[in-house]
């Protein structure tokens, strides 16, 4: 609709919508005109004791009300139509409207007396709504008809071809055939009509254009605040600026890095030839230079204007004016947008001032998604600093580990168990700094929400079946039992698989390694209405209630895992809660000193494919 | 007994795979980046290749990989292709599969996880050598 909208209305033109509000309102009016003329004869008759010719009076009155109802049914009906064929459905409904009104107009001014009759400025009323109601020349057209109306029976009254009825019986009787008093009504008759439908007109045809501006800046704002792409801003902003004008041809330029170069970024309606004729500088183009100055620059001849650029390819357009506006954003000006008519002469003053406000929301929006860019390329710098941290921490750890790890196995020669025992103590401050970058990059990356993915249907089985197997050989050396409950049926969530695998190897790891030699783990997956449940279950030392309050904080160790030669950075719950919460989830603990812990962990089920 | 060239750009991973590799009884030979060590390869045909997962840029070593791997019947290490990569990650223990031996598109015969623990490096190397 608004599409529509957009193409149809030329300057001072009604919008379809406007057509059919006039419909209406002339249905309403009628209602009123209809009553009002049989009131009117009955006051007349009974009150004034006027010889009106009563019985065609209320006849009238009755026909302008019986021909209403069937137009009200008609106009309700027309209603119900599909856009496409409504807008010359109404417009052909309200000519029928405007006929039969000018008929019973005419038949009205008869029965009050012709030429004599005291109803002739309720014409020009009449006149008026129409040329409110209608676009601006079937205005004049209806005063024209209204004049022939009054001419032809004042004509044939003189002429006793129609009788002429008296009304006011005070008039002299000859009147009516009076041809300076008839020259004279239907001269200032004509003059009052033309006038006031002029002036109607005119103050109509402004007020159509600012409704016209209105809904022009309105589907611009509409259009370039309905993406983030800056390129699909351009791109709106040069359709919205050429559509509004109800030209074919825009362009959009933005000032370069250079400060000089002023490249088209988007264009509207412009041929390839046109937008590819060649680069284009401030320096080299005193049009862009005055517009990004922040003037509105006018060019109402292209073909002899000194000023154009590159005039050969300006007339293979078939450019006749040219109308810049300096795009201007809250600090610098940005840019210039460039509306291009085939007309000279073609842009006026107004459309200058909505080409301007057309452009300042192109700015706006601009400035938005360009600040939406920085932000995800600012998101992208940090993807790559964690990244290039992790790399620069670990390796020197690394290598140091690599090489002590030869010297403790003795390959380079005997090692006193002294020494042994020193660099089994440094061996395992490095696996501790390891696993603490490990963590604190994984909990960065929770922070900042960069995943190196993006959540994906993820199988819960697989992942918990892979991390189980990785702490397979710690719960073996250990002699605990693990135990790994899955239900048949597929459970998908929305996840990465890093961070299944870092969320389940966290609280498993933990559970193996809180939980002392022979005991067990039991992992369980199992459906709860649509939430996937994971509980991982130990025998192992428990954490104490006092403790369980600050467990999910970062560093933050039970008293009795701070106790034991148990390692662990304190960094792991933190991490898991985080990535679960991230995953639209919740995790819950549950333990008892030294009996053993229950962590729980819920995410919402994605759906359930059923078995194979 | 066998010939194996190391390549890493980092000089402590190198000794510290050089040192449990010879106490085998294996020579090695190494190279500090992937031209060096694609030089190396085709000067001395070594028996088995370990290679640094990240060396210059980030995928260095997978790009060394793929280009010795290449199918491609007119690829200038045709005559290399067959020989055993053995390759270093330095991935995150959390997540040691992330690039695992299943996946199709790496063209390496087997992972030893940095730090580098010398008695499962010496095992991987024998068991490819075996093959």
């Amino acid at each position: 609709m608004a599409e529509q909208t957009n193409e149809t209305y030329a300057n001072g033109a009604l919008l379809p919508g406007d057509i059919a509000v006039a419909s209406a309102r002339l249905v309403l009016t009628r209602w009123v005109a209809g009553a009002l003329v049989i009131a009117l004869t009955a006051a007349g008759v009974h009150l004034l004791r006027l010889p009106l010719p009563e019985r065609e009076l209320y006849l009238t009155g009755a026909a302008i009300l019986g021909y209403n109802t069937v137009l009200a049914w008609a106009g309700r009906r027309i209603d119900r139509l599909s856009p496409t064929n409504h807008l010359r459905r109404v417009q052909r409904f309200v000519l029928v409207q405007v006929g039969l009104d000018w008929l019973s107009m005419a038949v009205f001014l008869h029965l009050t007396g012709g030429i004599t009759s005291p109803a002739i400025p309720l014409f020009v009323i009449h006149m008026l709504m129409v040329s409110i109601l209608l676009p601006g020349r079937s205005s004049y057209v209806y005063v024209a008809l209204g004049l022939i109306a009054l001419g032809t029976i004042a004509g044939l009254e003189a002429g006793g071809v129609l009788r002429h009825i008296t009304v006011i019986p005070s008039l002299p009787g000859r009147l009516q055939r009076d041809p300076v008093y008839i020259l004279a009504q239907v001269s200032f008759f004509a003059i009052a009509a033309f006038a006031t439908v002029h002036l109607a007109t005119l103050i109509m045809i402004r007020l159509r254009q600012r409704e016209r501006q209105l809904s022009a800046l309105l589907s611009t704002a509409q259009a370039v605040s309905s993406t983030l792409s800056l390129a699909d801003v351009w791109a709106q902003l040069a359709r919205s600026a050429a559509r509004a004008l109800s030209c074919h041809k825009a362009s959009i330029r933005v000032l370069d890095e250079t400060g000089d170069r002023i490249p088209m970024v988007a264009a509207y309606g412009l041929s390839d030839a046109y937008r590819n004729k060649g680069e284009v500088s401030l320096s080299g183009s005193p049009l862009d230079r005055e517009a990004m100055a922040g003037h509105a620059v006018l060019v109402p001849n292209a073909a002899s204007d000194a000023r154009i650029q590159f005039p050969v390819e300006v007339a293979a357009e078939g450019i006749g004016s040219i109308l810049v506006v300096p795009i201007i954003g809250r600090e610098r000006t940005l840019g210039v947008l460039r509306v291009y008519a085939a007309q000279p002469d073609r842009f006026t003053p107004d459309d200058i001032g909505l080409v301007q406000a057309i452009a300042r929301q192109g700015a706006v929006a601009m400035e938005n998604a360009m600040a939406h860019d920085a932000l995800h390329m600012s998101e992208k710098a940090r993807a790559l600093f964690v990244r290039t941290v992790t790399h620069e921490l670990r390796a020197p750890v690394s290598g140091a580990q690599s090489l002590l790890r030869v010297m403790v196995r003795g390959m380079t020669g005997d090692v006193s168990p002294q020494q042994r025992d020193i660099l089994n103590r440094v061996s395992s401050r490095l696996d501790f700094l390891m696993d603490l970058i490990g963590d604190l990059l994984a909990l960065a990356a929770t922070k900042t929400g960069e995943m190196q993915d993006r959540p994906q249907p993820q199988p819960l089985q697989p992942a918990l079946r892979r991390t189980v197997e990785l702490h397979a050989n710690e719960a073996e050396e250990k002699r605990i039992r693990v135990g790994l409950s899955l239900p048949s049926e597929e459970l998908l969530v929305l996840a990465t698989a890093d961070g299944l695998v870092q969320i389940f190897g966290n609280l498993i790891g933990n559970a193996v390694k809180y939980t002392p030699a022979r005991g067990s783990v039991d992992v369980r997956l199992s459906r709860q209405d649509d939430r996937a449940v994971v509980e991982i279950a130990d025998t192992g030392i428990g954490i104490p209630a006092g403790d369980l309050p600050n467990l999910w904080e970062e560093f933050y160790r039970a008293s009795n895992a701070r106790g034991s030669d148990i390692r662990g950075t304190g960094l792991g719950l933190s991490i898991v809660k985080r990535l679960v919460e991230t995953f639209g989830g919740s995790v819950r603990v549950h333990s008892v000193e030294g009996r053993g812990t229950t962590f729980t962990v819920s995410l919402p089920l994605l759906h359930s494919k059923p078995d194979a | 007994m066998a010939k194996i060239l190391i390549i890493d750009d980092d000089p402590d991973m190198i000794l510290a795979s050089r040192i449990p590799l010879e106490a085998a009884g294996h020579s090695v030979a190494e190279a500090r980046n992937g031209s060096e060590g694609l030089k190396r390869i085709r000067e001395q045909r070594p028996d088995l290749i370990v290679l640094d997962v990240m060396m210059d840029s980030a995928t260095e070593g997978f790009q060394l990989a793929l280009n010795l791997r290449s199918r491609e019947p007119d690829s200038e290490y045709a005559a290399f292709r067959d020989i055993p990569i053995l390759m270093l990650t330095a991935i995150h223990t959390t997540t040691p599969l992330r690039f695992g031996p299943e996946e199709d598109y790496l063209p390496v015969d087997d992972f030893v996880e940095k730090p580098i623990d010398p008695d499962i490096l010496v095992k991987k190397v024998t068991a490819l050598l075996k093959k």
